[in-house]
């Protein structure tokens, strides 16, 4: 069930009706956590086992983490570990592991065919086992008590807007907010509709629209002139940020009508002026995770600047594995966590020109679209040849999967989005009339305008 | 959602819904790609449904037995007997019937396996598929009737069917569609959306695309890069020897049940036909295979050759001249022998 399916708009609706009319809290819990078991079994039914086991013994381990000192302590932190890095090691890993195996004994001259496992990855496997991670990591360092309902903590781990996609959320944000029974609010309902129109109006008016350009020109990166594909690798760069900033904002926005304050996933990262300002602005939840759960536990910046370097380096390496078992992702990550260590300590002098600024916006986004090459290709050779391609001038076909109108509209959808992102002022609007306004309009340039191919978004890959 | 999750809601409503009311869209009215894209209201892309086919000019004797395995190229509905040469009996047997038969041997028992080049490497990609095949053609009943049987798509086993039935089912944003905004008085509302599209941004939408010349809806499925069904996703050649493996594997089974003559018949793509460009060469590399032990009944060099229109504008399938064709050249093969 895609946010940009019929299913879900219905499946929403239900819910959120039958939410509200439930006056306990403990009513509500367990019809959310029924509603999100629906939710996640409409992908693969058969996933809900490796979702539910890790949650069981995530959940014991919580109390045996709480409950012991010492070296038990560490013991039962370290089973919780080993059962979710377990769980993508084999759901996510092993293939990429297998397959790299046999590349390395054909390449000497052997045979070897090792068993792999043929099934689909589990939908959102990446997001709800660290988000399963942070709260045994947060009752081992005692910034969290162990939950004593299951319920409401495989809620946690479950939630079904954020449970395929993130925001990867914390136990002190979410739980407290999980037992406290808050009454209708219109405010928040308004807020979040608001908002879940502005995440369908990124997902379905522009990325899906773009990946019409990104699809053709990755697919025919050979006969495509250096503009097309320039063309193409920009469209991507605003068609993951639409995509998943879209997901994010209608996981967001559901979350809210139900009185639910998930954290901010991203905050503009095209107007970054440098790297290491791009990562704190994309993706911010995964960022932060890495930086609370990795990079300071590795030792962050304190064990001098080698050290330092090496622990980012890790953390990017880690961040591009993360996203996909592929040597993409990896190159991905690596390219980022060498950027970020190569351009420490330029930091963004203040009071300097509009132009200045603007130029620096312009070249890091640069940076980042030739990056995002690697992101979206199908292997390595695929995107470096995209980039030589583009890099070297060359003719060929200008045709880019969509018509000259189109492209011109496209390019205004994503001006109004920036512009709307920048100015905005929130999703709150305090008028009744101008909300409904607000929200027919909405409707009507999403119907309109939409491009309904039932894509997936991009991130439930991972 | 619960009746557009239950295969048992859906079969009411399929069952009960009149087309041509109010509540009752239908969709295959002005040819499946038209509505699909709701471009339908456009002459250019209007299907002509009358089908009138020539009588084959021959006065032999009706000494065959035809059985044709097919798919929507060969509905029953559209032919009748009466436009083969020399069947006395004709047997055709969609992809989700059983057919009950008992070989005449007195007779020529023709099998004719047809096959459309979208389906062609998702149907016969695994042995699976073979046994499947296999399953159709149940040599115990004699009656020499066709009867339905249903071949569902189920979940696995940890779920009961009872439960994916009702509330895991694949196709419930179709069936949502099809039970909340299925009906005459919002077609406008997609109508005027098409509209857009096709003359703002001079395309279709969803599943279809306008080809190059204007003049045909295509399938998307059919010109993407990737998929089985595309005319355009590379095809190894270790998956044209697996094709034809299993092409051999039905091939000597149906030899093994009485069957004298079994043909081979791919339907090709619209887009194979009229945009060639960065065609696979699936349906050639197939039929000519030489390790490929069925006759071919080879339409797609007919079609490569003629100057007519063959499919349909609006529409998967071929029009009225197209299928005509293929009778004359299945004719040449009954009356040949």
């Amino acid at each position: 069930m895609t946010f940009n399916s019929l299913q879900f708009l219905v499946f929403f609706m239900v819910v959120t009706l039958w939410f509200f009319r439930l006056k306990s809290q403990k009513g509500r819990v367990w019809l959310l956590l029924v509603a999100s078991c629906y939710f996640y079994m409409s992908f693969i039914p058969e996933y809900i086992l490796i979702l539910g086991g890790t949650i069981v013994i995530d959940y014991l381990a919580g109390f045996l983490i709480e409950k012991n000192t010492g070296s038990t302590r560490k013991f039962w932190l370290i089973i919780s570990l080993i059962a979710n890095i377990g769980a993508l090691a084999v759901f996510k890993y092993y293939n990429f592991f297998i397959d790299n195996i046999h590349t390395g004994i054909n390449f000497f001259g052997n045979k070897l065919s090792l068993p792999v496992l043929e099934m689909a990855l589990p939908v959102g496997l990446s997001f709800h086992t660290f988000q399963a991670m942070s709260y045994t990591i947060e009752v081992y360092r005692g910034n969290q008590k162990a939950e004593r309902n299951f319920v409401v903590y495989a809620l946690y781990v479950m939630f079904y807007p954020q449970l395929v996609a993130g925001p990867i959320e914390r136990p002190q944000n979410v739980l407290p907010q999980l037992k406290e029974f808050r009454g209708y609010n219109w405010d928040n309902v308004k807020e979040g509709l608001a908002r879940m129109l502005w995440g369908f109006f990124k997902k379905v008016v522009i990325a899906d629209r773009l990946a019409m350009v990104v699809d053709r020109t990755f697919a025919h990166t050979i006969e495509s002139s250096s503009t097309a594909l320039f063309i193409g690798a920009v469209f991507y760069s605003f068609q993951i940020y639409c995509d998943f900033s879209g997901y994010s904002d209608i996981a967001l926005g559901a979350a809210k009508v139900m009185n639910i304050r998930l954290m901010e996933n991203f905050n503009q990262p095209y107007l970054s002026r440098g790297i290491q300002e791009f990562w704190s602005r994309w993706h911010i939840s995964l960022s932060s995770w890495f930086r609370d759960y990795l990079y300071i536990p590795l030792g962050g910046n304190r064990k001098g600047g080698l050290r330092r370097k090496f622990n980012v380096f890790i953390v990017f390496l880690l961040s591009g594995l993360w996203h996909g078992a592929n040597w993409t992702f990896v190159i991905w990550g690596v390219l980022h966590g060498l950027l970020v260590i190569l351009l420490a300590g330029k930091t963004i002098e203040k009071n300097r020109s509009f132009i200045y600024t603007a130029c620096r916006v312009i070249v890091n986004f640069i940076l980042v679209t030739f990056l995002w090459i690697f992101f979206r290709a199908e292997n390595l050779g695929a995107a470096w040849e995209y980039i030589q391609r583009i890099c070297s001038f060359i003719g060929g076909s200008n045709y880019i999967g969509i018509g000259g109108v189109e492209f011109v509209f496209s390019l205004m959808v994503i001006a109004i989005m920036m512009l709307r992102e920048r100015y905005g002022k929130g999703f709150f609007i305090a008028s009744n009339t101008r909300f409904y306004l607000y929200t027919a309009m909405m409707v009507l340039i999403c119907y309109f305008f939409g491009v309904f191919a039932e894509n997936q978004f991009i991130y439930f890959q991972f | 959602m619960w009746a557009s999750t239950s295969r048992t809601a859906m079969q009411f409503v399929a069952d009960h819904r009149d087309h041509d009311k109010w509540w009752g869209l239908n969709q295959m009215k002005h040819g499946d790609l038209a509505s699909m894209s709701n471009l339908d209201f456009l002459d250019k892309f209007y299907t002509n449904h009358v089908a009138n086919f020539r009588r084959p000019k021959y006065n032999g004797p009706k000494n065959v037995n035809l059985y044709i395995h097919g798919d929507s190229y060969l509905y029953k509905m559209y032919m009748g007997d009466s436009v083969f040469a020399g069947v006395s009996s004709l047997y055709f047997i969609g992809w989700t019937s059983i057919l009950h038969y008992h070989l005449d041997t007195t007779k020529r028992n023709i099998f004719i396996i047809e096959v459309s080049e979208r389906l062609l490497r998702e149907y016969y990609h695994t042995t699976k598929i073979i046994d499947e095949f296999h399953d159709t053609v149940e040599t115990q009943g004699k009656t020499g009737v066709l009867r339905s049987a249903e071949q569902g798509q189920k979940y696995g086993s940890f779920i009961p069917g009872i439960i994916s039935d009702n509330f895991f089912n694949k196709f419930i944003n179709q069936n949502l569609q099809c039970n909340i905004f299925n009906y005459n008085w919002i077609k406008p509302m997609y109508g005027s959306k098409a509209a857009l599209n096709y003359y703002l941004f001079d395309r279709a939408s969803g599943d279809v695309i306008i080809s190059k010349d204007k003049q045909y809806l295509l399938l998307r499925q059919t010109l993407v890069p990737v998929g089985n069904g595309s005319s355009l996703s590379p095809v190894s050649d270790d998956e044209i020897s697996l094709l034809v493996n299993n092409f051999n594997e039905i091939y000597d089974y149906y030899r093994g049940t009485g069957f004298t003559e079994i043909y081979l018949s791919i339907i090709p793509n619209t887009a194979t036909i009229v945009q060639p460009d960065g065609y696979n060469n699936l349906i050639p590399r197939v039929q000519n295979d030489p390790r490929l032990k069925m006759a071919v009944i080879d339409i797609y060099s007919v079609f490569k050759q003629t100057k007519e229109k063959v499919f349909l504008p609006g529409d998967t399938h071929w029009n009225n001249t197209g299928k005509q064709m293929w009778f004359d050249t299945v004719n040449k093969i009954l009356v040949g022998k």
